[in-house]
């Protein structure tokens, strides 16, 4: 049970982990061993419970990385702050590739079930298979994604120039008490 | 700093540290006394309150030289605290108005 929950632990975030990894396992070691001295029933009880709970609380760490609780919406903030302090996590370049990669084998293979199987069904005539092959739809989806992150790069670089970044330091109270125009 | 809803686990655990430093298997263990067994945390649950308790400065590591990390001590600040004691002003005036709302029903 120790070593699957030393396994799990690596459900959460990396900088979670090493911040209270070792003190988690240290805690779960001392109630674990005074789950151990109680039936089985209270074991079984007792170790549902931290799988369940380490499971969860994993899930809530993700969650909590990808939103960003300490900022106020815009609507709200009168401010404009062009510095996100989002950014994704390493692996997500690697689990997307695989989810797409999944994506075209399926359609790939769907394709190749439905030219084996007879045309059983005269009033609708046979589907024309779609002429996809693998290589070609996953380089034609690759340049899609990179256009359109060249497009929004593009974007976020011309709004920087543009020096819209720096009304985030703009105080209009100051700016009128230094020199602005006043209005009677 | 994220804003913090104090739900039952994390206002057992500030109860918890509000007369003395705990380690986390203290807090465990005091928390799942004073709720008579009800409620029983696990470590998951634990260290992500502790987590976010620390991030909103209510509480603080204890540093303490000579320490190993499963012995990390943690007692609440004067923010936690002053937040503790106006969730239990909350509280208090609920159950005040409880208490009157059900006496009036019966009467």
């Amino acid at each position: 049970m120790f070593s699957l929950y030393r396994i799990l632990l690596y459900l959460y975030p990396p900088a979670c982990r090493s911040e209270f990894g070792e003190e988690m396992l240290a805690v779960f070691r001392a109630a674990q061993t005074e789950a151990w001295k109680k039936d089985t029933f209270m074991h079984t009880r007792f170790c549902a419970r931290e799988i369940t709970g380490l499971v969860a609380g994993a899930l809530s760490e993700h969650v909590r990385t990808i939103a960003v609780f300490d900022r106020p919406p815009l609507i709200f903030s009168r401010r404009f702050n062009m510095r996100s302090e989002f950014r994704f996590p390493k692996i997500t370049v690697t689990l997307m590739t695989i989810i797409l990669a999944g994506v075209v084998l399926a359609i790939e293979k769907a394709t190749a079930i439905e030219a084996s199987v007879p045309d059983s069904y005269q009033h609708v005539g046979p589907i024309q298979p779609a002429h996809f092959t693998f290589l070609p739809t996953m380089l034609v989806i690759m340049g899609g994604a990179c256009l359109a992150g060249a497009i929004g790069w593009a974007i976020l670089f011309a709004l920087h120039r543009s020096g819209l970044h720096r009304l985030a330091e703009f105080d209009p109270a100051s700016h009128q008490g230094s020199g602005g125009r006043t209005h009677a | 700093m994220e804003s913090l809803s104090v739900t039952e686990p994390v206002l057992l655990i500030l109860l918890s540290l509000a007369d003395h430093p705990r380690h986390g298997y203290a807090i465990l263990q005091d928390v799942q006394d004073m709720s008579d067994g009800r409620v029983v945390l696990s470590t998951g649950t634990l260290y992500g309150a502790l987590r976010r308790l620390l991030d909103g400065a209510w509480i603080e590591r204890v540093e303490e030289e000579d320490t190993p990390r499963g012995r990390q001590s943690y007692r609440l600040t004067a923010r936690g605290r002053r937040n503790l004691q106006l969730e239990i002003s909350r509280l208090k005036h609920l159950t005040r108005v409880a208490t009157l709302r059900v006496a009036r029903k019966e009467m």
